[in-house]
């Protein structure tokens, strides 16, 4: 191999805008010449979809359940950028073991030498947020993923869940797994949502990459099935994606996060609780 | 493609080599669907760009295919038989049902072999409820402690288990801080049962556990002389035929020391007694280490044997030796095998056993004049790791021995199993797993079960195999009498049916 590929996996709770910054970022990156890969690891098969004008596409687990044997390229479609886009995908809400389908995806890639033989500079996971369980922990436990963000807003479940991937990095740290590299701070437009999740990482002593507006412009681009890279590459929100890939790009040096236990944690949501309660009582 | 040893799973053979275990049709067919250059056979698509040894052969799939064990149970006999490694079992406690059956038939090959008996090793870590919850990692992690302290073995090596694949259990990173801290390879093999539909692929998952971990990485020295023999517990035959060409025999897995698994890169050449069993490894140190494989057909039958004998005499550079050996043995074993081809004049003989094994079986069967009509394989490749042509068992056996009229691939479903036999109406079966000769003495078939799988080996397995069927014609009566008095349990509309595969054509309309 020529080069060093660079694995990042991208973490966030469900909702939280994950995709959305993930595929803002592959997209950048594709912009500024690198080759990109990215794979998005939640049951939805949804991640990729704005890098494809909006289209769905079939999933390493859908061509699996058709037949025995599948061609890792059959699973993989080229979109903005010519950046690679595969679905793990996974089964519906309820039944089977999304986990396992992580395992089985990620697995298939690697022995097939998918990502040696493109010749890639960044392969880009976008994991369902919470680490519920040992198979949303393959990206970051076998260190196939070198570095992990979290996406996350400052609203407490979201924090929750950073908190839960913490400690997934924590435990695998000792085993050679991927570490921590920040937050990406999502839909942070006040001066108190941004206070929360500088509090949160300063507790967790991480640091935060990148501070993310929530925008209508993102709104607008994912409605035409684009990024806003790819839809409104002049705008504000797309140069905030652009530092964003940019620092993770020269990202080099991760760390062994601090999770908070949970009584800590319930008393610092408790703390910033009665803060934002105090705070609305002063506006009435 | 070349085998990837940089994934801690192997990949099964369903995907690297196309592996089927559905198929009814006449042998030339089935070779022609396969692979070797001959192409596609175009019902099932094209064989894709990843993974692309594989060939896509039409499988019949029904709604009984699946008939026999799993990967665990193959790395159970293969890992398991290390004699002084150990294996893990990291596992809810059923999956360590076969241990029993394991365990006599290790006793029994070490003694073949003249080495001390002693009990197969195995733990299991019993996943239970709470394990399958809160995860396995802590009692694995005890079980390899316990395990070393109570035998001090020289290896450990972790069975997965489908309890533990479905979890996702970090089985690699337990193994790793193991490994680190106890100073011997602990190697994770992953076998989960439903992960492949072919035992096989567990032969594969142990054989890359040790490429990966056992086997010397920079072998400083190169034994000119020392040959790896891929084998299983049967008898000794190799020593004193290799010995004719002044090689000596390293014989692995089964019954080998975690020294003799080490020492296969500083080997002249890796053969084997069989391609299904044998080809990851062979590929692996062949791949890995420049260890030539034998690429020749497999040594059975005088063909077979004389083209085997040559290619290891080629490769080690014995060639001076080899032709008179062959000679002699021709000379030794021509007269016997003109005897009992008279014996033998107008029997039938069916097979049914792993699926290259098989292919040479029948030739030796044919070799001695007996007719087969028809064979059972549990299971088919394609192709084997090497793609190498030389290597095709079932190729080599239509070329030299002509076509088999009825040839399936079946996992040893009962109720196929007695339309096959009634298909053809062999004297005798040949087989080499339990589960089977029951049905046909209800036929009144009486079967050959093979234990010692070197039984019909080179040019001595000729006369072995026909004085074999002479004495299991003796119990012919014996057998007929069962079949008077018995009865199958199958439906009179199943026992009409002419075609074994009846279901699985419903199921495929
Ligand atoms: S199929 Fe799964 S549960 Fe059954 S023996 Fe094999 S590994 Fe164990």
């Amino acid at each position: 191999m020529s080069k060093k590929l660079k694995q990042i996996a991208i973490y966030g709770k469900g909702g939280i805008g994950k995709s959305t910054t993930t595929s803002n970022i592959s997209a950048a990156l594709a912009e500024a010449g690198y080759k990109v890969m990215q794979f998005g690891a939640d049951p939805k098969a949804d991640s990729t979809n704005t890098l494809r004008g909006g289209e769905y596409i079939p999933s390493v687990l859908d061509l699996l359940a058709e037949r025995r044997r599948v061609d890792a390229y059959e699973a993989i479609f080229q979109g903005f950028g010519g950046i690679y886009c595969v679905e793990a995908g996974g089964p519906q809400p309820g039944v089977g073991c999304a986990g396992r389908g992580i395992i089985t995806a990620v697995e298939l890639l690697k022995q097939q030498r998918v990502f040696e033989e493109l010749d890639l500079d960044y392969v880009i996971y976008d994991v369902l947020g919470d680490v519920v369980c040992g198979g949303f922990a393959v990206p970051v436990r076998e260190g196939i993923a070198e570095h992990v963000f979290t996406v996350s807003s400052s609203d407490f479940m979201a924090v929750y869940a950073a908190n839960n991937l913490f400690k997934g990095i924590e435990k695998f740290s000792t085993a050679g797994g991927a570490l921590l590299g920040g937050i990406i701070a999502n839909s942070i437009n006040t001066d108190f949502q941004r206070e929360i999740i500088d509090d949160f990482a300063a507790h967790t002593k991480t640091p935060i990459v990148q501070y993310v507006p929530r925008s209508l412009t993102v709104t607008q681009a994912e409605l035409s099935g684009r990024t806003t890279i790819e839809a409104a590459p002049k705008s504000e929100q797309a140069e905030v994606y652009r530092a964003l890939a940019r620092r993770i790009a020269d990202h080099t040096e991760s760390k062994v996060p601090t999770p908070l236990g949970p009584l800590e944690l319930r008393e610092w949501s408790a703390k910033w609780a009665d803060r934002l309660v105090e705070q609305e009582r002063a506006a009435a | 493609m070349t085998i990837n040893l940089k994934t801690s799973t192997v990949e099964t053979r369903e995907q690297r080599l196309g592996t089927i275990i559905g198929w009814d049709g006449k042998a030339s067919a089935l070779a022609e669907e396969s692979a070797y250059a001959r192409g596609e056979c175009g019902g099932c698509g094209a064989s894709g760009r990843g993974g692309a040894k594989a060939r896509r052969v039409c499988e019949l799939t029904g709604p009984f295919t699946q008939g026999s064990v799993c990967s665990e149970q193959m790395v159970e006999c293969q890992a398991g038989n290390i004699r002084d490694a150990l294996l893990i079992q990291h596992s809810p406690i059923g999956c360590g049902a076969g241990q029993v059956i394991y365990n006599s038939i290790y006793r029994n090959g070490l003694a073949m072999r003249g080495h001390p008996v002693q009990n197969i090793r195995f733990i299991s870590t019993n996943l239970r409820e709470r394990d399958m919850v809160y995860g396995g990692a802590d009692k694995l992690d005890a079980a390899i402690r316990a395990a070393f302290e109570r035998h001090a073995p020289k290896a450990i090596f972790i069975a997965t288990s489908c309890a533990s694949g479905i979890i996702g259990d970090d089985v690699e990173s337990v193994a790793r801080h193991a490994e680190a801290d106890l100073g011997i390879p602990v190697i994770p093999l992953h076998c989960e049962g439903f992960a492949s539909k072919h035992w096989s692929t567990g032969f594969d998952a142990t054989q890359h556990g040790i490429l990966r971990q056992i086997v010397r990485k920079n072998p400083t020295k190169k034994q000119e002389d020392l040959v790896n023999v891929i084998n299983l517990w049967g008898s000794d035959v190799f020593t004193p035929m290799l010995k004719e060409l002044d090689l000596r025999v390293n014989y692995v897995i089964d019954m080998a020391t975690v020294e003799e698994l080490a020492q296969m890169s500083e080997a002249a050449a890796t053969v084997t007694f069989c391609y299904t069993l044998g080809t990851y490894l062979a590929q692996g140190l062949e791949q890995e280490y420049g260890v030539p494989q034998i690429r020749a057909p497999q040594p059975y039958g005088f063909a077979g044997t004389d083209a085997w004998l040559r290619e290891v005499a080629r490769v080690t550079g014995r060639e001076d030796k080899v032709e008179a050996f062959i000679e002699r043995e021709h000379a030794r074993v021509r007269p016997k095998v003109e005897e009992l081809k008279k014996k033998l004049a107008g029997l039938k003989g069916y097979i049914a056993t792993g699926s290259a094994y098989s292919h040479s079986l029948i030739g030796v069967l044919r070799e001695i004049g007996v007719q087969v009509d028809g064979s059972l394989v549990f299971h088919h490749d394609p192709v084997y790791d090497s793609e190498d042509r030389k290597q095709d068992t079932l190729d080599h056996l239509i070329e030299n021995y002509g076509e088999v009229e009825h040839f399936t691939v079946g996992n040893r479903q009962q109720f196929q199993f007695y339309n096959l036999l009634q298909r053809v109406n062999p004297d005798f079966i040949i087989i080499r797993h339990n589960g089977l000769s029951p049905l046909a003495a209800r036929l009144g078939i009486p079967a050959i079960p093979l234990g010692d799988e070197l039984h019909a080996f080179g040019y001595q397995g000729m006369i072995n195999l026909g004085e074999a069927i002479l004495a299991v014609l003796q119990h012919r009566k014996f057998h007929q009498d069962i079949a008077g008095r018995v009865k199958l349990p199958y439906k009179k509309s199943w026992l009409a049916e002419k075609d074994p595969f009846a279901l699985a054509r419903v199921a495929a309309e």
